[in-house]
């Protein structure tokens, strides 16, 4: 790479150092494009596959297809499945109140009062209820994203002044004529 | 002449290190990200885990590599070897930080705890503790030699704490969870074994040719500063 700088910089008006510079910038661009993709990668499959609608924004929006639905089991509300009956609760969340019926095996005692829970299935306008196929965790991605944005962020940034501390330095101690790599030419 | 063809040495293979890095992290965050499902107890939150392990157990690799390269300026007195000590630790520190804060933002969602004083915890807050202890010594001393010497010895008896890091989990009862891959063989699904492995080893890969070029650096440093500092004697500058 560099014998290539220098024989450029022989050949073109452009420097040496500025040949070294662009092509240390052109590698932090491509790094940045794969990283930057594979994160709207993970940014689709969280609205696809995670996201969650509060019980308010249900009401409000009405939705036909299938959603997952965040709340908390409300005190009192919770009314265990028998042999020809589903389990039945409200769940609440942003002021909303949501009645849910759940035809299906307990998750691990998931379903107990005061628990916050994800329900996915369908809401049914017409009986004024949400009918879950499924339950799941809550998905606390704000905590995913925060753990990935801190390390790898200052990460990223840490190399980057590390890689243009020693493209610069290179050059500076060429010019100093300080030192001369034995190997590597 | 070892230094610079030491120097040379990195210089002719560090890209190679670092495209190795790019490609395994890469493959590492999508099959994390994207297309591992998530945990059966822990749900999402466990893709944390793809960046919370490799980053703690890349500290603990960082400090290895300190503890060997201050015996090795011990046994040779090689100034560039006491660059790569000091570029190791300053990596260390680095991603021992790393590991504790994305511990601590885990820890909440699974525990309902930034903190706690667990073994593992602590021990590795510790480790943590010695490597800023080991920066700040060398920022006291003026003396290169003297310098150089004394973090060395520090870094050595920081060491102790590294095989408590590892066995915490065995040997006292700890909320951290025990070791999942071990002797015993490995307790993660396949599914979460690949982002897993290729996070791991990629982050390891990235911290060689991270110290590949933070000890170029280092080395530089001394170098443009010794050259500058004749420059001045001779009155030149």
């Amino acid at each position: 790479m560099r014998d290539n700088c220098e024989e450029k910089a022989r050949n073109t008006l452009e420097s040496r150092q500025g040949c070294l510079v662009k092509r240390f910038y052109l590698r932090w661009m491509i790094l940045m494009t794969i990283f930057g993709s594979i994160s709207i990668l993970g940014a689709v499959r969280y609205f696809q596959e995670v996201r969650t609608i509060s019980p308010k924004t249900l009401l409000s929006i009405q939705p036909k297809e299938t959603v997952r639905l965040m709340g908390m089991i409300d005190a009192g509300s919770f009314m265990k499945a028998t042999e020809n009956e589903p389990f039945r609760f409200d769940l609440s969340g942003e002021g909303g109140k949501v009645a849910v019926t759940y035809t299906g095996e307990d998750p691990d005692g998931l379903l107990r009062e005061l628990k916050t829970i994800v329900v996915i299935g369908n809401w049914e306008s017409g009986d004024g209820e949400f009918q879950a196929k499924e339950i799941a965790l809550v998905p606390n991605y704000g905590f995913i994203t925060s753990a990935y944005i801190f390390s790898l962020v200052p990460l990223a940034f840490f190399l980057f002044y590390m890689e243009r501390r020693v493209a610069l330095l290179y050059v500076m101690i060429k010019d100093e004529k300080v030192y001369q790599p034995e190997t590597g030419q | 002449m070892v230094a610079t063809r030491f120097i040379g040495w990195l210089r002719k293979y560090e890209k190679w290190f670092g495209l190795t890095a790019t490609v395994l992290i890469s493959a590492g965050l999508y099959t994390g990200l994207v297309t591992s499902s998530p945990d059966y107890y822990q749900g999402e939150v466990v893709r944390i885990m793809y960046v919370h392990v490799p980053f703690a157990q890349t500290a603990m690799l960082a400090y290895s590599t300190l503890f060997l390269c201050s015996i090795w300026y011990l046994w040779k007195k090689e100034a560039v070897v006491d660059n790569a000590c000091h570029a190791a630790a300053g990596l260390s520190l680095f991603f021992t930080a790393g590991g504790l804060i994305t511990g601590s933002i885990w820890g909440k969602p699974t525990w309902n705890a930034w903190w706690v004083w667990d073994p593992r915890l602590t021990s590795f807050a510790i480790m943590f503790l010695t490597l800023v202890g080991y920066l700040m010594l060398r920022t006291f001393l003026d003396d290169k030699e003297k310098k150089a010497t004394f973090s060395a010895i520090l870094a050595i008896i920081g060491f102790v704490d590294l095989p408590i890091i590892h066995f915490s989990v065995e040997w006292w009862r700890s909320l951290h969870q025990p070791l999942s891959v071990s002797n015993r063989g490995v307790s993660i699904a396949p599914d979460m074994l690949v982002p897993f492995t290729l996070m791991s080893i990629g982050v390891g890969i990235l911290f060689s040719y991270m110290l590949m070029v933070r000890t170029q650096m280092l080395y530089l440093e001394h170098l443009l500063e010794a050259k500058q500092g004749r420059l001045l004697n001779e009155g030149q500058l």
